[in-house]
């Protein structure tokens, strides 16, 4: 045991490097003038800096969450630069700064338009690299707007399509929605925008990734994707972060607009710097993520791989409000060492005949806690609507939390609403199995475990589950004693 | 030990500790009409210890109907069941909140809690909050919640077998709550 602990500490955090750029920063602190600052930088319109500034007066009123499952570490909301940005060469403004390339080719990011992610010689992926405050490129812009498809970073979207920006954004999460949400609209950097238009199935899996790289900050992006009416769309969601031993603050707001009979799967490998064997550093992970199925006959389907950061509190919902609407949830959450993880869904259920099914996967290893917190809600009028919900949780060692907390409300005397769970442990028996036929400990609970989570896996874009499977088996590095 | 609790007749405790190998059977009625808010807390101290505990409510006016329900696992080896089975008719509001706790080094602990309920009309509205937390490796713990209406195809089919609807409707709701009530004609 003591070895394999030995290795564990050893065991290097791939993407924990720190890249050397030279980067321009506004003051530490959260105040009324750091906003506008914020906003002088960006150039933004004056409508977007009136929505910062009122979300900003309604954080200032809210107490900040105790609620999850979680020993969140004190936060001092003015000891964090809230902008970091790497420096443009003013005379080459156009060109993508070499070490930034470097960095993303590291992380195995294509930001050329030829390659692709991990090696996996498949489809073309486009790519939003969000690298502190910014967004460093957004490749194969040209071939989809070829198709109408519109997706940029944030900042340009607010420049260049201001009256889709404004019609959309804080629709589905309002600034005042929770005290992180509100946190991020006042002072939200860069991000994705993305609008497929109607009729229009998107040519290729669209991603962002977000790389943390700056000490002493914090990464506040916002992502807003509209899916017209019966449009469809694959998009995936990356990063990571250097290793510190400080905290570092993450939160971020997603929202989604799914019109009729569009259909939008969104996937996650969450892998920002879980902190060491001891719990020191980690990126704590504060996210609202929420879509909105408006249409008749529209589709979300959220899948996660939750393998990094210190604390996580993320929530990805579904608010199924159009008839006939229906959305899935697939997570895995593997938590080792000390980290903490508390996350679930909701899904609110308006419209008829809507459905939903949420699977969850948790893992736990090492001293962690990791908890699975959902809301299934069945209002009056939706008739005919389902759910069903299992979670899962797997122990690994005697130190280590799962914990379960489901809320299920419902009010319609039309609706079934099915939620099971269960805990246990890899048997001995199973690993007895596997040894006899000379499989060691070790790689006979990665295998379990992706036996385990498979079902979840199977859910992810290729490029993805590659990826997720070495994440998982890494992660796991020195569990079993 | 057995014991037959109903709402309104008598008075349920609102802690209970098992020693080592001792077991109890409780079960707890709340009838038609009655509205309350149930809080019980179980600790199972000694090993063996094993707790059997169901409850069913019947609720088709304006009644509240809240129970609360913590088991917490302090010792290794410990059993505790749990099936809650809740009606809810007219504008009634119920709801089950249920805690099992299994403390560090609870190892062969056994928990089982369910709660199934059943929405009779519109104004109806059912709440359910089944919650494991669990700091144990060696364990095997599972909940299950459900919440429905009654089956329109079984009923259906009773009532082309004759069976006028208004029966058919209790005796679907009688089945519903039968896993509980039949443990109170043994007991008795």
């Amino acid at each position: 045991m003591d070895d394999l602990l030995k290795d564990l500490t050893r065991q290097e955090y791939k993407e924990g490097f720190v890249t050397e750029v030279e980067q321009e920063f506004v003051p530490k602190g959260l105040s009324e003038d750091i906003i506008r600052l914020i906003s002088a930088k960006k150039q933004e319109p004056q409508w977007l800096l009136d929505f910062r500034l009122d979300a900003f007066r309604k954080w200032q009123k809210m107490p900040e969450p105790h609620w999850g499952h979680l020993k969140l570490p004190r936060i001092d909301y003015q000891d964090i630069i809230y902008y970091a940005a790497p420096k443009k060469d003013s005379e080459r403004p156009k060109e993508i700064d070499p070490a930034l390339m470097e960095t993303f080719d590291k992380l195995g990011i294509p930001l050329k338009e030829r390659e692709v992610l991990a090696g996996v010689k498949s489809k073309e992926v486009a790519v939003d690299a969000v690298f502190d405050s910014v967004s460093v490129t957004t490749t194969f812009r040209k071939t989809l707007a070829d198709k109408g498809i519109i997706f940029c970073s944030f900042s340009e979207a607010v420049r260049e399509h201001p009256d889709l920006v404004r019609k959309y954004l804080a629709t589905v999460v309002p600034a005042g929605d929770n005290f992180f949400a509100a946190l991020n609209s006042a002072v939200f950097s860069d991000g994705s925008f993305c609008y497929i238009p109607k009729g229009v199935e998107c040519p290729m899996e669209l991603s962002s990734y977000f790389r943390i790289n700056a000490a002493g900050t914090g990464q506040f992006e916002r992502t807003l994707i509209v899916a017209d009416e019966g449009s469809r769309l694959s998009y995936m969601e990356g990063c990571t972060a250097p290793m510190r031993d400080e905290n570092q603050l993450h939160a971020a707001v997603v929202e989604i607009i799914v019109e009729k009979d569009a259909d939008v799967k969104y996937s996650t490998v969450q892998n920002w710097y879980p902190g060491d064997a001891q719990g020191r550093g980690g990126i704590l992970n504060l996210v609202t993520k929420r879509g909105l199925c408006r249409g008749a006959g529209s589709h979300l389907s959220w899948t996660q791989v939750e393998t990094g950061s210190a604390v996580t509190w993320k929530y990805p919902s579904t608010v199924l409000m159009g008839d006939n609407s229906s959305s899935e949830f697939y997570s895995v959450a593997m938590t080792n060492n000390w980290q903490q993880a508390d996350t679930g869904t909701k899904m609110i259920h308006i419209g008829r005949n809507t459905r939903s099914r949420i699977v969850s996967k948790g893992i736990s290893a090492g001293h962690s806690q990791n908890s699975y917190r959902g809301l299934v809600r069945v209002n009056p009028g939706a008739v005919g609507a389902r759910n069903f919900s299992q979670c899962d949780s797997l122990l690994i060692g005697a130190q280590c939390g799962a914990h379960t907390f489901p809320v299920i409300m419902n009010r319609c005397p039309q609706a079934v609403v099915e939620h099971e769970a269960t805990t246990s442990k890899i048997s001995d028996d199973q690993l007895f199995y596997c040894g006899q036929r000379g499989i060691a400990p070790e790689d006979a609970t990665a295998l379990i475990v992706g036996g385990y989570a498979r079902e979840v896996l199977s859910r992810l874009p290729m490029e993805f589950a590659v990826e997720a499977q070495k994440l998982l088996s890494l992660s796991l590095e020195g569990a079993v004693g | 030990m057995d014991s037959v609790y109903v709402i309104g007749r008598d008075a349920v405790p609102s802690y209970l500790r098992l020693d080592s190998g001792e077991s109890l059977r409780m079960t707890l009625v709340v009838p038609e009409g009655e509205s309350c808010r149930l809080a019980l807390e179980v600790d199972l101290d000694g090993p063996g210890a094993s707790l059997d505990l169901a409850g069913a409510s019947m609720s088709t006016g304006t009644e509240q109907v809240d129970i609360r329900v913590t088991v917490r696992h302090n010792v290794p080896g410990c059993r505790s069941e749990q099936l809650f089975k809740s009606v809810a008719g007219g504008s009634a509001k119920v709801s089950f909140d249920g805690l099992v706790y299994v403390a560090s080094g609870s190892v062969h602990t056994v928990a089982h809690q369910q709660n199934h309920s059943l929405l009779l009309s519109e104004g109806a509205v059912c709440e359910s909050r089944p919650q494991l937390e669990i700091y144990a490796d060696d364990v095997e713990c599972s909940h299950g919640a459900t919440t429905g209406y009654l089956n329109p195809e079984e009923l259906f089919y009773m009532r082309s077998r004759g069976i006028p609807e208004e029966q058919a409707r209790a005796m679907q709701v009688e089945a519903f709550l039968a896993p509980i009530y039949n443990r109170i004609d043994n007991d008795r």
